[in-house]
C-alpha cells in the first residue's frame, strides 16, 4: 500500500494535519489550539511530560476524542471527529498505552473482531487464517494464545497486529516503550523501522529524549496542552535543547540529574551511598508465593533494605513486582520464607500489625488501592488512623477533618475542602494526599510502587523530594519503578526482578546496558539454576 | 420415569429461553435482573392476546412487543441515565409484576387468574408420552444452538463480548457499546416473550398474578452459574428444573411425610447451591458495580 | 447549604420522572393518571386518622430500612430484607409459643430479641457465601426471600398452625393480648420508641464510629480499605448481620404489634419497600426517617385504594417499581441528555 495521496494541487497531502485543535475535558483544557503537519512515510515523535496532552492528541487523531474546536485531516481527508470508524476508514490506527484487548479473547478472536468479515466462522478456520497472516507479519504470535496469558511485550505485539489488520497507513503508538525493557524497546524500534520501509507513517508518543533521538525523523513537543515546537527535524536537535523545550521555565529550578531523569536524557547521577552498617528496615529471606493468575509468584526472593537507603526494584512489568509488594504488605500469603520488619518476624502478621510496626505503602494503583475516589478526602486520609482500633471505636469527624486539613496544607495539596471527593483532585494532588497519609514520622519502611506514574513535573519532584526526605529521616524505602532513569536518579541500590526472582543487584555507577541485559536475558536463568 | 422427564422439560424450557436473554445481556455487560419482569410480561401478554383475539400468533407477537418495550426502557435507564443495573433491574421486575396485575384488573375487572381458550401448538400424539409438550420445547435446542453460533461464532458475538469485557477495546475499534447493549437487550425481548409464553401457554393455558414466582431471577442465576455461556446457562437452568421436578415427584410420593411447602423451596435452594459451586470453582466475584449515589 | 440541596433536587427530579412513567402506564390501561395519583395522595395523607396509619406502616419499614442502609453503605446489596423480616417474625412466633403463659415484661423483650436473632441468622449464610466463597449476594439473598416465604407457609400450616383458624389463609395462633405492643389498627408509644432507638443507633453507627467510616469506604472501594489494613471480612459480616437483625426486629414488631399473629404471605412487599426507602434517602439514616413515613403513607394508601375507590392496589406497586427504576440514575447523565436534546 502506498502512503502517498495527491491533492488537486499535486502536492503530497500530509499524513496528519491538525488545525487549531482544542480539547476540553470538563473545565480542563487538555489541548489548546494545536496545529501541526506530519509528512507521510516518516517517523514522527510527539514528546512531552505527563499531562502535556500527548495522549489526547493521539486520541483526537484516532477519532476517540472529538475536538471542541479545530479539525484533523488525514491523508487529505478531513475527519468529522470523535468517530473511530471514520478514522480507521481513513487509515489511522492507534496502539494504546494500556492495551485495548479483551483479556479472555484469543489472538485470533481479537483479529477477527476488528477484521472486515462479518459472517460465521469456525474456531479452527480463524485460527488458521490469522496464524498465516501473523506469520507473514513476522510477529511471532500464536493465534490460539489467550491475551491474558501473554507477557506484556507479546500483548503489545498483539495490539500492533490488531492495528495492522485494516492496513493502517498512519500508525500511532501511545507510549509504547513504557512497558518494555531496553532490549524490548530496541526490538520495537526495529519493527517500527520495518513498517516505515513498507510505507507506513508512524507517530510515536514518547516521553524519553534518549528514545526519541534513537528513532524519530521529526520531533514535536507539547507542554501543558500547547504546541511548543512543531515538527522539527530530529537531526537538528540535541538532548539539552529538547529537555529545555519539554520542561520549560521549571527547568531552571531543577538540578541537572533530576532534569535528565525526568526526560530520560540519560545523564548520570551519583547519589549518596547507603549506610551499610545501618539496621535493616526489612529483611526478606527466601520468600516465595503461590503462582497466581498472572502466571508467576515470587520464588526465593532475598532482599534487605536498610534504614536510610532507597533500594530500587527494576524489571519489566509483570515479573513479580506486584506480588513482592503484596507479600511485604501481608496481602499475598507466603509459601516459604521469612519477613522481618524492623527486627520483628512478620510472616503471619496482618497488614494492620505491619503498619503498626512502621510499614507504609504508596500502592501501584493510586485510584484503586490508594484512594476511594468517590469518598470524601478526610475519610480517605483518616482510614489510616482507624484501621488499627476497634470497629466500634467512637470517631469525631470534625477532629479527623481538621487533622486531614493540616496534613494536606503541609503537603501543598490543592483542595477546597476536606469533604470533596478524592476523585475531584488531579493525579498529582491525589498522590500528595497519599503521601500525606503514608509519610508520617512513624514510617520505618516505605513501599513506593510506581509513585510517579502519570504525574506531571511538579508532582514527580514532590514525590522524589518526599522519598529523599524520608531516607534522610532514617526510613528504608523500597521503590518499584519501570523507569530506569528514575531509579538511577534516586536509588542507592537497584535490584532487578525477572519471573518472580531477584536476578541481579546493581550499585552506582549505573550501567544501563548491564541492567537492561539483566531485565531480559536473565529470563533463562531460573531453568539453569534449577539444576541441583 | 417418562412423566418425570416431561415435567422436567416442561419446567426447564421457560427458564432456558429467559436465561438465554440473560446470557446475551451479560455478554454485552448488563446484569439483567429485569428478566423476572420481562418473563411475566411475556406470559401475561401472550395469554391476554390469545383471549382477546383467539390467535396464538397474535399472543406471541404482543408478548414480544411488550418485552421489547420493557427492554428499551431498561436500556434507557441503565445506559443513558447510567442507573445502577441491579436496582434498576429489580425495578423493571417490579414493573412487570405490578403492571401485569394492573393490566388484568383493567381488562378483566379483577386480579383473578385468566385462562385462554387455546395454547401453544403441541407436538401431538406422534410423540407418545411427550405429545403434550409444546413446540417451544422441541425448538429449544435449536434456539440454544442459534444463540451459541451468534455469540461464539460470529463477529457480532465477539463485538458483544468485547463490549461487556473491555468496553474501551470496543470503543477503540469503532464499536459503540451503548448501541451493542441496546441490540443485546432487544434480542432478549422475544426470548423472554417465548419463555413467558411457554410458562403460561405451554401446558396450562392460564395466567395468574405473580405466576413466574422468581423463575426470572432463577434464570439470571443460571446465567451466572453457566458462566455467561449459552450452553452452560442451559445446563444450569435444567439443573434447577431437575431439582424442581424431583421436588414435585417427592411431593407425590412422600407428601404425607415431608411438608410440601419445603419441597417447593427446593429449586431456590438448588439455585443458591449452584451459585456457591460456581463461585468456588471460578473464584467468584462475578460482581458488577455496587456504587450508589450516596450522600 | 446548596451542597446539600443539589442531591435532594436530583432525587426529586428522578421521582418526577418515575411518576411520569407511572402516569403513562395508568393511561395505557385506561386509568386517569391525575385521578389515580390524587386518589393515592388522598388515601395516603387525607384519609381519616391518616397520621396513625402512616406511623403504623412507616415505622416497621423504617427499622428495616436502617438495616438496609447499613449493608448497602458497606457495598453489600442485601436484597434479602424480606426473608430476614419473615425469619424474624417466625422466630419471634416460636419464642412466643414457647413462652406462653409468662409475664409480658419477660416475654416481649425475648420475642423481639428472638426476631433479631432470626433475621441475623438469615443474613449470615449469604454473608458467609459472599465473604468466604465469593458467591454474589444479590441472588443468594433473593433466593433466601423465596425460601423464607415457603418456610413461612410451612410454619403457619404446620408447627405453628392455629387449629381454630379458618381455611382461607394459614396462620399461627394469635399472640397473647397482654403481650401486644400495639393495637391491630395502629402504632403505639412502644413501637415509636423502638424505631427512635433504631434511628439513633443507626445514625451513631454510620456517622460516629470506626465501623461507619470504614464500611462507607469499603462500600465504595473495598480494595483501598484492604490496602489500609482494615479487616474487610469482619466489616462485611457485621454489616450483613446488623441489617438482618434490624429486618428481623421489624418482623417481630409487626408480629407483636399490628399483626398479632403469623400469617402466610403477610406484607410481601415490606423488604423491597425498605430497600427503596434506603435508596431514596440516599443512604442517610436521618433522611430515611422522613422517607419511610412517606412510603408508609403510600403503603397504607395501597390498602385503602381498592376498598374506597375501586382502584387496583397494584397501582402502588407500579409507583414503587418506577421509583426503583430511576432512583439510582446519575444526574450528570440527565443533564447530558437534556443538552443533547437542545442541540
Amino acid at each position: 500500500m502506498k502512503a502517498e495521496q495527491h491533492t488537486e494541487a499535486g502536492v503530497t497531502a500530509p499524513a496528519l494535519a491538525a488545525e487549531a485543535v482544542t480539547v476540553r475535558y470538563g473545565e480542563v483544557t487538555a489541548l489548546s489550539a494545536v496545529s501541526t503537519r506530519f509528512e507521510p512515510g516518516r517517523i514522527h515523535a510527539v514528546l512531552g511530560q505527563n499531562g502535556a496532552g500527548k495522549t489526547t492528541f493521539a486520541r483526537v487523531a484516532a477519532g476517540l476524542v472529538p475536538p471542541a474546536e479545530g479539525a484533523v485531516t488525514v491523508f487529505g481527508r478531513r475527519l468529522a471527529g470523535g468517530d473511530v470508524a471514520e478514522a480507521r476508514g481513513a487509515g489511522v490506527e492507534l496502539v494504546h498505552q494500556s492495551f485495548a484487548l479483551p483479556p479472555s479473547f484469543t489472538v485470533a478472536e481479537v483479529l477477527q473482531f476488528v477484521g472486515p468479515k462479518a459472517g460465521l466462522f469456525t474456531k479452527r478456520g480463524i485460527e488458521r487464517h490469522w496464524q498465516r497472516w501473523l506469520d507473514g507479519l513476522g510477529l511471532g504470535l500464536d493465534a490460539r494464545a489467550r491475551i491474558r496469558d501473554l507477557p506484556i511485550e507479546m500483548q503489545q505485539s498483539a495490539e500492533i497486529a490488531r492495528a495492522m489488520v485494516s492496513d493502517a497507513r498512519l500508525l500511532i503508538l501511545d507510549e509504547p516503550t513504557a512497558v518494555l525493557s531496553p532490549k524490548g524497546t530496541e526490538r520495537l524500534f526495529a519493527r517500527v523501522r520495518e513498517l516505515k520501509a513498507q510505507g507506513v507513517t508512524i507517530m510515536l508518543v514518547l516521553h524519553k529524549i534518549r528514545e526519541v533521538l534513537a528513532i524519530a525523523d521529526t520531533v514535536t513537543v507539547l507542554r501543558g496542552g500547547e504546541l511548543v515546537a512543531g515538527p522539527v527535524e530530529a537531526q537538528d536537535l540535541t538532548s539539552e535543547t529538547l529537555a529545555e523545550l519539554i520542561i520549560g521555565e521549571a527547568a531552571a529550578r531543577l538540578d541537572a540529574s533530576d532534569r535528565a531523569a525526568l526526560v530520560g536524557a540519560g545523564a548520570q547521577h551519583q547519589p549518596d551511598q547507603g549506610r551499610p552498617d545501618a539496621p535493616p528496615a526489612v529483611v526478606l529471606k527466601g520468600i516465595s508465593t503461590a503462582s497466581n493468575t498472572r502466571g508467576n509468584g515470587l520464588s526465593e526472593v532475598d532482599l534487605t533494605v536498610r534504614c536510610g537507603e532507597i533500594v530500587g526494584i527494576a524489571g519489566v512489568e509483570g515479573n513479580g513486582q506486584r506480588e513482592l509488594v503484596a507479600a511485604i504488605a501481608g496481602l499475598e500469603p507466603l509459601t516459604a520464607g521469612e519477613i522481618s520488619l524492623a527486627d520483628q518476624r512478620m510472616e503471619t502478621a496482618s497488614l494492620a500489625a505491619r503498619r503498626e510496626a512502621g510499614l507504609r505503602i504508596i500502592p501501584f494503583e493510586r485510584n484503586v488501592e490508594g484512594l476511594s475516589l468517590s469518598s470524601p478526602l478526610w475519610e480517605n486520609w483518616g482510614a489510616a488512623q482507624l484501621v488499627g482500633g476497634s470497629l466500634l471505636a467512637s470517631v469525631r469527624p470534625r477532629n479527623l477533618q481538621r487533622s486531614a486539613e493540616a496534613a494536606f496544607q503541609a503537603w501543598d495539596v490543592v483542595f477546597s475542602n476536606t469533604a470533596q471527593p478524592a476523585g475531584s483532585l488531579s493525579g498529582g494532588n491525589a498522590q500528595k494526599v497519599i503521601l500525606s497519609r503514608e509519610m508520617d514520622p512513624g514510617a520505618k519502611l516505605i513501599l513506593a510502587a510506581q509513585p510517579t506514574r502519570g504525574l506531571d513535573i511538579g508532582a514527580t519532584m514532590a514525590v522524589w523530594k518526599a522519598l529523599r526526605q524520608a531516607r534522610g529521616e532514617g526510613a528504608g524505602i523500597l521503590l518499584v519503578s519501570s523507569d530506569l532513569d528514575e531509579l538511577f536518579d534516586i536509588c542507592d541500590r537497584v535490584a532487578v526482578m525477572v519471573s518472580g526472582r531477584v536476578v541481579a543487584e546493581f550499585a552506582p555507577p549505573w550501567d544501563l546496558k548491564a541492567v537492561g541485559r539483566a531485565m531480559t536475558a536473565a529470563g533463562q536463568q531460573p531453568a539453569l539454576e534449577a539444576v541441583p | 420415569m417418562e412423566d418425570l422427564i416431561v415435567a422436567f422439560l416442561r419446567s426447564g424450557t421457560p427458564l432456558v429461553y429467559v436465561a438465554l436473554a440473560g446470557v446475551i445481556a451479560q455478554r454485552a455487560g448488563i446484569w439483567h435482573l429485569g428478566l423476572e419482569g420481562m418473563m411475566i410480561t411475556g406470559a401475561c401478554a401472550t395469554i391476554v392476546g390469545i383471549v382477546l383475539t383467539q390467535s396464538v400468533m397474535v399472543g406471541l407477537l404482543s408478548g414480544t412487543i411488550f418485552c421489547c418495550l420493557l427492554a428499551l426502557l431498561f436500556w434507557f435507564v441503565v445506559e443513558v441515565l447510567k442507573a445502577n443495573q441491579i436496582i434498576a433491574g429489580l425495578g423493571l421486575s417490579g414493573l412487570g409484576l405490578g403492571g401485569t396485575a394492573l393490566a388484568l384488573t383493567a381488562i378483566f375487572g379483577s386480579e383473578a387468574a385468566v385462562s385462554a381458550p387455546a395454547g401453544l401448538p403441541r407436538l401431538g400424539p406422534a410423540f407418545g408420552a411427550f405429545g403434550g409438550l409444546s413446540v417451544l420445547v422441541a425448538a429449544m435446542p435449536l434456539v440454544v444452538f442459534a444463540c451459541w453460533v451468534l455469540l461464539c461464532r460470529t463477529r457480532f458475538g465477539l463485538r458483544l463480548s468485547a463490549c461487556g469485557e473491555h468496553a474501551f477495546a470496543a470503543r477503540a475499534t469503532g464499536v459503540s457499546p451503548g448501541l451493542m447493549r441496546l441490540i443485546a437487550l432487544l434480542l432478549g425481548g422475544p426470548l423472554c416473550a417465548l419463555g413467558g409464553a411457554e410458562l403460561a401457554a405451554g401446558s396450562l393455558q392460564i395466567f395468574s398474578v405473580n405466576m413466574t414466582a422468581g423463575r426470572g431471577f432463577m434464570s439470571f442465576a443460571a446465567v451466572i452459574f453457566g458462566a455467561g455461556h449459552p450452553v452452560g446457562a442451559t445446563l444450569a437452568a435444567f439443573f434447577f428444573a431437575f431439582v424442581g421436578a424431583l421436588g414435585i415427584r417427592a411431593q407425590l410420593a412422600y407428601g404425607d411425610r415431608i411438608p410440601s411447602s419445603l419441597l417447593l423451596a427446593l429449586p431456590y435452594v438448588a439455585t443458591v447451591i449452584g451459585l456457591w459451586i460456581s463461585a468456588r470453582t471460578r473464584g467468584g466475584h462475578a460482581t458488577t458495580s455496587r456504587e450508589l449515589g450516596q450522600q | 447549604m446548596s451542597g446539600r440541596l443539589v442531591p435532594v433536587l436530583q432525587t426529586g427530579a428522578f421521582i418526577v420522572l418515575a411518576l411520569v412513567l407511572c402516569s403513562l402506564i395508568f393511561l395505557s390501561v385506561g386509568l386517569s393518571a391525575t385521578g389515580t395519583l390524587s386518589a393515592i395522595i388522598d388515601g395516603a395523607f387525607f384519609r381519616p386518622n391518616a397520621l396513625n396509619h402512616i406511623l403504623r406502616w412507616g415505622l416497621p419499614l423504617l427499622i428495616t430500612a436502617v438495616g438496609v442502609i447499613i449493608s448497602f453503605r458497606a457495598g453489600y446489596f442485601n436484597i434479602g430484607a424480606q426473608g430476614q423480616f419473615y425469619l424474624g417474625a417466625i422466630c419471634a412466633a416460636f419464642a412466643a409459643e414457647w413462652l406462653r403463659g409468662s409475664p409480658a415484661l419477660v416475654a416481649v423483650p425475648i420475642c423481639l430479641l428472638a426476631g433479631m436473632a432470626g433475621g441475623a441468622l438469615w443474613a449470615l449464610w449469604p454473608a458467609l457465601l459472599r465473604v468466604k466463597a465469593g458467591a454474589d449476594e444479590v441472588i443468594t439473598t433473593m433466593m433466601g426471600n423465596f425460601i423464607a416465604a415457603q418456610f413461612l407457609v410451612h410454619v403457619t400450616s404446620g408447627p405453628l398452625k392455629d387449629p381454630a383458624g379458618s381455611g382461607q389463609q394459614a396462620s399461627s395462633r394469635p399472640i397473647d393480648a397482654a403481650w401486644r405492643i400495639s393495637e391491630s389498627t395502629g402504632s403505639s408509644p412502644i413501637i415509636i420508641a423502638i424505631a427512635a432507638l433504631v434511628v439513633v443507633f443507626g445514625w451513631w453507627l454510620v456517622n460516629r464510629t470506626s465501623f461507619g467510616i470504614l464500611s462507607g469506604l469499603a462500600g465504595r472501594n473495598p480494595v483501598m480499605v484492604t490496602w489500609q489494613g482494615a479487616k474487610v471480612q469482619r466489616i462485611a459480616i457485621s454489616a450483613f448481620l446488623l441489617s438482618g437483625a434490624l429486618a428481623g426486629l421489624a418482623g417481630s414488631v409487626e408480629l407483636m404489634g399490628p399483626n398479632g399473629r403469623l400469617a402466610s404471605g403477610f406484607l410481601p412487599d415490606h423488604g423491597f419497600t425498605a430497600i427503596l426507602i434506603a435508596l431514596v434517602a440516599g443512604m442517610s439514616v436521618i433522611a430515611a426517617t422522613l422517607v419511610a413515613l412517606f412510603f408508609g403513607a403510600l403503603t397504607s394508601s395501597g390498602l385503602w385504594l381498592p376498598i374506597m375507590t375501586g382502584l387496583p392496589s397494584a397501582a402502588i406497586d407500579i409507583i414503587h417499581a418506577s421509583i426503583a427504576l430511576f432512583i439510582t440514575a446519575k444526574a450528570g447523565a440527565l443533564r447530558g441528555l437534556l443538552s443533547w436534546f437542545r442541540r
